[in-house]
Formats: structure tokens, sequence, C-alpha cells
């Protein structure tokens, strides 16, 4: 559904991205982790089509970015919540249903069902007297007002309290399970672990990192084994009644186990700890080549 | 693959598309700015409006505006003749002829044909004012006459005289239309001044008016011209005819009541473009306008929606103005094309000011340039056709009813249309993401502007032309400025300013590419490359200017100094020499400045400067080959 190939953006000496490439499937969501000016916010502009590529292209339902009509399939929420305050929630979405010429009977209808899933009240309230979390909301429908097949979320949780960020990323599971295809930045590591079906990491203009978690966690993660012991060994540390130690592999288990059972006891159970895709972010930030773009 | 029909009609298709956009968004934006204005608000606008309507409409019932009514007091007996003069004069208000209340309450006492005059500056301008009302008089009851030839014996032909610089003076070849017998008086010959035939009879009014009385009235008879009363000096200057070196030498024909009433257009003006200029820097500040911008409407379609409502408010209150102060179709389409300059400037100026304060200080700018070239020219409607870059002219002379021709219009309101679209097809190139938030200083703006429209060298070209506008607004600024200096003056510093602008014109889109597209290219080739480019696209857009053929301007001193450069001669045969001269001069000095672009602002600069003087020297040969 989205196809982006190589695509750069240099502005004036400063690439802010640096060749990336990555596909996202029908019915997927994709997100694109990274730190603060990792370059993620100009590459979902680019494939939205509100920046133009330095080089590289995208595609969106078969649409090139810098298509016009590719806009009529797309909905794109931006980071900040931009609204015309003078207007009304609902005078603000018929004006965007107006532009992206829906029916009117239509456009009423899919507002109002926006906004009662959204539970948005005061819809006849101007949007500059009204909550951070309801601008996010009615921002959300307005990205849904001509029912799009991709949507592209620029950290759609940014700034909200954790009940209202809850409540938006289960609204983009329920976009996935409707069919919609997501492609989603964050950097809340846990927002993004907990709703992506793949994973883009993008540190200093380029991806690091991309797959499933669990892919990326075994390529470039280090899954750790506690092996809880029934006596006392060397390098573990009392726990109850019992001992545990920290490996990182398999053998490392055999070895604990057999100087358990060498030492009269034995090993009475294993747990792993599989690594946070924050953990493997920060490992991945920290051993990073010097900044492509000539930062410091 | 598709064919001609098929592009036809898919181009069809997209600019319905287009103007559906258009619609859309401007009925938005009306529906914004109404919405804007609480009910009290536009209740009390409305009052306001009829109110001043209502105070237009009575100075217009009781004879439109007249500053000058009655101002000047004759006393004058009910029976003498001269009172009639006086009831004609707008300017003039009789009273009795008491000479105890001369210098209080009256500024001429006209006794048994001799002029009383108090002294005073105000009853020697009075005496100046009567003096004309009854040369008008006289011309009027001639006229009237069954027999012209006995009424006019005299018919002299006016013919302008070159001036000569250096005080030196030519034989009078320049004199009035003769008005026949003139028993005004001569007393001393005042100030001798061989050019100013004032066509009344007399190489100059002479006489000193003293605090008695000013020479004698000629004799009148029933049915025969008044006398006029002499006055000093300047005398001879006044009335029809007279050639001068300057506008500061003469008083003009001053269109006043019609200038004071075309002014009433600018100030709708004044007030629309603050909530456009604040609506276009709306949709820049927190990214408001970002959501539009993803949305499937061209950043044209945006802006034209955005721009229609103001340019229909600004249409609507011109035709109500133009109905109000008794002006036509003529008025309407004259202010159309200021409208449009006003509201394009205001739309780059919301582009490029990053705040709100900026923007106001642009829009107040705006205002104040845009109506200082639309009404100054203006107050020479009568006298000179430099007058005709502004509008407010051809308004002017719709309000006079005096017709104007399809070339005025075309050559007044030419530059205001074309200079609009170019201003609005630059702001529309920085109508993006990457322009539109950010905080980049004006100047550097101006620049990325300009770089939004260089995609190759053809671009250079076209760029070039399309300041062509803008050299000619601000030449023919600058001629109406530096008209009123002595010709020794003024000439020389026209071909400095005439080269200035031409060259920066040429040069400046050249340096934003070095900094933009062509910022890889910065070698000598490249540079003089895209300067050959310039310079052949401002040439062939300079061609353009030969519409001031149309208009006589080139029948001017300075406006043969300002166009001849250009290929714009008073002879077809001069001009064919000059036709292709320009081309290599432009394509040399641009290519000065453009080797200077490559590098920065510094060099860019001093290498205008060399440019900027063999253009000045070609503009000098020029002008003093044609003499």
């Amino acid at each position: 559904m989205i196809e982006v190939e190589s695509l750069r953006k240099t502005y004036g000496d400063f690439p802010a991205v640096v060749g990336s490439s990555f596909d996202v499937d029908r019915g997927e969501i994709f997100g694109i982790v990274g730190p603060n000016g990792a370059g993620k916010t100009t590459t979902l502009k680019m494939v939205a089509g509100l920046v133009e590529p330095t080089a590289g292209s995208a595609t969106v339902a078969g649409f090139d970015a810098s298509d016009p009509e590719m806009r009529r399939s797309l909905g794109f929420l931006p980071e900040e919540s931009p609204l015309y305050e003078d207007m009304t929630a609902r005078s603000y979405l018929d004006f965007f249903a107006d532009l992206y010429d829906v029916p009117e009977d239509e456009a009423t209808e899919r507002i109002e069902g926006t906004l009662d899933r959204l539970e948005l009240d005061h819809r006849d309230r101007r949007l500059g007297d009204v909550s951070k979390g309801m601008k996010r909301k009615v921002a959300i429908a307005r990205s849904l007002v001509n029912d799009p097949d991709v949507l592209i979320y620029d950290e759609p949780a940014s700034g909200l309290d954790p009940l209202t960020t809850n409540y938006v990323l289960e609204f983009v599971r329920e976009l996935r399970d409707a069919g919609k295809t997501v492609l989603f930045s964050a950097h809340n590591l846990y927002h993004v672990e907990s709703v992506c079906d793949r994973v883009a990491i993008m540190n200093r203009g380029e991806i690091v990192a991309r797959g499933t978690v669990p892919e990326i966690r075994e390529e470039y993660g280090t899954t750790e084994y506690r092996v809880f012991a029934s006596v006392p060994l060397d390098g573990t540390e009392p726990e109850g009644d019992r001992h545990v130690v920290e490996v990182d592999d398999m053998d490392a288990v055999e070895a604990v186990r057999d100087r358990a059972t060498a030492a009269g006891g034995e090993v009475v159970d294993i747990r792993t700890r599989e690594p946070s895709l924050e953990e493997i972010f920060l490992d991945l930030a920290a051993d990073a080549d010097p900044d492509p773009r000539g930062e410091s | 693959m598709s064919g001609p029909r098929d592009r036809l009609r898919a181009a069809t298709r997209d600019a319905r598309e287009g103007l559906r956009s258009v619609a859309r968004i401007a009925r938005w934006e009306t529906s914004r700015s109404a919405g804007v204005v609480d009910r009290q608000t536009a209740i009390l606008g409305l009052v306001a409006l009829l109110m001043a309507g209502a105070v237009g409409g009575a100075a217009m019932a009781t004879g439109g505006v007249a500053l000058d009514r009655d101002v000047y007091r004759i006393g004058v007996a009910a029976d003498s003749p001269y009172s009639e003069v006086v009831e004609e004069s707008p300017a003039l208000a009789a009273r009795p002829p008491d000479l105890d209340r001369l210098g209080r309450d009256v500024d001429v006492v006209v006794q048994q044909e001799r002029f009383y005059v108090a002294d005073s500056q105000k009853a020697r301008a009075a005496l100046s004012t009567f003096r004309d009302a009854v040369r008008r008089h006289n011309l009027g009851r001639m006229r009237e006459e069954g027999n012209q030839s006995a009424a006019f014996p005299v018919v002299v032909t006016l013919r302008y005289a070159d001036r000569v610089p250096s005080g030196a003076v030519t034989a009078g070849s320049g004199s009035g239309t003769g008005t026949g017998a003139e028993s005004g008086t001569d007393t001393d010959t005042g100030s001798t001044d061989a050019t100013d035939g004032d066509g009344t009879g007399s190489g100059t009014d002479g006489g000193g008016a003293d605090t008695a009385s000013v020479g004698t009235g000629g004799e009148s008879t029933g049915d025969g011209p008044l006398g006029v009363p002499g006055v000093g000096g300047v005398g001879g200057l006044l009335g029809g005819g007279g050639t001068s070196g300057s506008p500061a030498d003469i008083s003009p024909p001053f269109p006043f009541g019609a200038l004071v009433l075309a002014f009433v257009f600018f100030i709708p003006m004044n007030f629309v473009i603050q909530p456009y200029g604040s609506t276009i820097l709306n949709e820049r500040i927190n990214r408001r306008g970002e959501l539009l911008l993803v949305a499937p409407v061209s950043p044209s379609a945006i802006v034209a929606g955005k721009t229609l409502p103001y340019l229909g408010l600004l249409v609507g209150i011109t035709t109500l103005v133009a109905l109000a102060i008794g002006g036509g179709p003529v008025s309407v389409a004259a202010v159309v094309p200021i409208a449009t300059l006003y509201l394009a400037a205001t739309f780059v100026g919301g582009m490029f000011a990053r705040s709100f304060k900026e923007l106001t200080f642009v829009t107040v700018s705006i205002s104040v340039f845009l109506t200082s070239y639309a009404f100054v020219p203006a107050i020479f409607t009568n006298v000179t056709p430099i007058a005709l870059i502004s509008p407010l002219t051809l308004v002017v002379h719709d309000l006079q009813g005096t017709g104007v021709t399809a070339a005025q219009y075309v050559f007044s309101t030419g530059p205001f249309y074309v200079g609009s679209a170019v201003l609005f097809l630059l702001g529309v190139g920085v109508y993006r993401e990457e322009d539109m938030f950010t905080q980049r200083p004006v100047p550097l703006k101006f620049l990325d502007a300009l770089n939004s429209r260089i995609t190759g060298l053809k671009s250079v070209a076209v760029l070039s032309a399309l300041a062509i506008p803008f050299v000619f607004i601000a030449e023919l600024l600058a001629i109406a400025v530096l008209f009123v200096l002595p010709v020794e003056v003024s000439i020389p510093l026209l071909l400095v300013a005439v080269a200035t602008v031409e060259e920066v014109a040429k040069s400046v889109h050249l340096y934003a590419g070095f900094r933009g597209p062509f910022a890889g290219r910065r070698g000598w080739q490249t540079a003089l490359t895209l300067g050959a480019l310039s310079g052949l696209g401002f040439f062939l857009g300079e061609k353009l200017t030969a519409i001031v053929q149309l208009v006589g301007l080139p029948n001017l001193t300075l406006g043969r100094a300002a166009f001849s450069s250009a290929g714009v001669a008073a002879t077809p045969a001069v001009g064919l020499l000059l036709l292709f001269a320009p081309l290599v001069l432009h394509a040399t000095t641009t290519s000065i400045a453009s080797l200077g672009a490559t590098r920065d602002r510094t060099w860019y600069l001093a290498a205008l400067v060399p440019a900027i003087g063999v253009h000045t020297a070609y503009n000098l040969a020029v002008v003093s080959f044609l003499g």
C-alpha cells in the first residue's frame, strides 16, 4: 500500500533524511520510532506529499506521493492540531468534507458517526474554547472525513494525558481492524510496541532497523535468561529460597545447570526476559556511526 | 496513448475541478470572515457607512466638493457688470462695494471700473482669482457671439517649445489662444518671460498692485468684454498656453474636485487589505494551513479562493463609490487594477512576514506607496501625459467628462495588472510546507520565492521579463518624482536610476539561483550563460514598453531619456537602430553582475556597480544622440 524507496531530503546543506526505504502492507500499522530530530516527521511528510523529496520516491495507494489524486485516499494527522479556532467542530469537519468532495449526506453521517465513536461532546463550541484532547479528536475525525485507505499519523498521542492516549491508540487499532493502513510515528516506544505490526527505528536521518518487534529483538536485542537454582552458586543472588543468576544464552544456562548438579542441587526454574524496544533502540542509538548528516 | 481530444478533456476537467475548489475555499473564507464580525460591530459599521454616504451625497447634491467656495470677497454693486462675474465664480463672494470695509470684510472693491485691493496676500490672491473669472466670463461671452471671426480676430496656434537649460530663454514661440481685445492694464512689464505669451494679447500683465488701486479696467460696454484687472509679476504665466520649465513654475489647471473624489476609492482599499493580510498570515501561524496543503487542492486554488471574496468586496465597493461620485464604468475599470495590486502586494507581504507586527508594517508601507504612486501623478491630469502612469488619472478624466482612449487605459492599468499577476505568482511559489512555516528573514524568503520559479535555463529569461512591470513602475515613478527638478539635474539622475533599477531586476534572481538550483554550478561559463539569457528575457519584455509611444511619453524630455534605451524613440528610424543595441547592453551588463553573484553578496553588489556604470553610459550616449 505504501512503498518508499531511497527517500532523501536535504534542507540547504543539512540532510534531514538520508535514504529511507520501507514498505507498508494493506491493513497494517507500521510505526517509525526515533529520537527527536531523527527525520520521522520529514519522512511522513514526504510520503504524504507535503514535502518534495530531494531524491527517491514514495507511492501511496498506487499513486505517486506528488500526485494530487493521491490525497483523496489519504488521511493525514500532523503532530500538532492546527485547527481554525474560530470554527466549531461541525463546521470545521463540514469544510474539509466539502474540500474532499464528500457528498453532503454522506459527510454528515460520517462526521456524526466518527464524533460519536470518539466520544466528542460540545460539537458546536468554537474550537478555540475546547481542550487539547478534544482538539486532537477533532483532528483525528478530520483525517477520516474522506474515508481514506491510508492514514499517516505523526505522533498522534503527543501531549495527551494517559487516558486519552490509550483511547487514541485503541482507536488506531480499530482503524487497522477496519482495513485501514496506518503509518504511525512516535518517540514513545511503548506506544509503538503496543500498537504496531511492524516498526522501523530511525536515527540521524536513516533507518537503522526494521521489521516486526520480535524480529528486531532477535536481530538486534539480547534475550536474557534468569536461572533459578536450589543451591547457592558463584554469581547467584539469593531471592527467597532460591538463588538466581542472569545469563545471555542457552549454553550459559546449561553451564549453570551443571554447576547446580555438581553442588548437589538443581535448576528449579528458567525465565526469559526479552529486551524492550526501548532498550534495543538505546543500544542502536549508542552504537550508531557518526551522524551521516555531519552533525556532532 | 492520449490524443489532443483526451488532453483537452482532461484539461477541462482539471480546470473545472480547480474552479470548484476555488469556489469552495472562497465560500468558506467569506463565512469565516463574516463570522468574525459580531452583530453589533456590523451594525455600527453599516451606520457609519450610511452616514458617510449621506454626507457625500449631500455634498454632491449641493454642487460637489468645493473647498474653495466663497473664499474671496469682492465688493461689487449689484448693477455692475462685474457682479455677474462674481456670481459665476464659486470662489468669489459678492459684498457691498464699500471702500471703508476694504481689508476687513472685503478683499477687492470694484468701483466705477477701478479695482481697489487691500494690502494683504489674500487680497492679491483674490484679485488674481477675480481676474481669471473675468477672463472666463469674457471668453464665454465671445463664444456666444454669432460672428466668431469678429469675436476672435486673432487666432494663435500653440506649439511647445523645447526647454533650454542654463536659464536661457527662447523667444516666445508659444502663445496662448488669443482672446481678442484686451483692455487690461499694462503698467510696468513686471517680470518678462518670453515664453509666457499668455494669449490674452499682452506679453505680461504687469502692473504692481498698490494698496489703493490696480490699473484701470477696460472700457466695458454692455456687450463688450470686461476690462481685466492687471496683476504683477507672474500674472503673465497664468492662463492657458504658457510653457514652463517644471511644475514648480506654473499653476496648472488642478482638477481639485475630481481628484478629491477619486481619492475616496482608496479609503476602503486600505481597510480591506488588513483582514486579507491577516487571513494569509493566519494560515502560517501554528501551521494551520498545513492541512489545506495536504488536501486535494492546489496552492493556486487555495490562494485564489482566499483572495476572491476580498477582490469581490473591493469591486463592489468601487462600483458603489463610482455611482455615488458620478463616475462610470471607466472609473470602476481604472480602480480595479489598483485594487488587485493592493491585494497582490498584501498577499506577498503575508507570505513573507514573520509576525502580525511585521505584517502591519508591510500593509502600511503598501498603502502609503501605492496611494502615493496613484495619487501624485494624477495631480497633473490636465497637464502632461506623465499623469497617465496612474490609473487614477483615468478616473479624473471620467469625472471631468473627458474620455480616455484604449491606449491610455492599457498604459495606465497594464503595469498594475501584470504586476499583480507576477506578485501572486511569486507568492504561490512559496505557498508550500518548506517555506510557509519558516522564520527566515524577509530578504531570504524573497530569494526563496525567486528560486521557486527557477526551473531551468529558460525560466531565468522568463523571470527577467516578468520583472518588467515593476521596472516600468519604478521608472515611471522616477520620472514623476524627478519631473519637478531642473532638466540639467533630473536627466542625469534619471539615467542612473533607470540603470540601477534595470540591473537589479535582471540580476537579483541570478543571485538567488546561485544560492538555490544553480548552487552547484558557479563557474564563469554558467554565469555568462545565465547573464546572457537574463539579458535576452529582459530585452524581449522591454519591447512591451513601446506602449508608451501610444500615449506620447517620448514627447517629453524625461520620457525620452527614460525609454530611449529600450529602443523607444521619437522616430521610427532611430528606434530601429536602437532596437537591437539594448540586447547587447543587457546581455553584457547582466553577465557582469552574474559573475559577482556566483560568489557572495558583497561580490554581487560590487559587480552591480560597473554594470550600472556601463548601462548609464549607454543611456547617456543614446540620449545625447537623440538630442
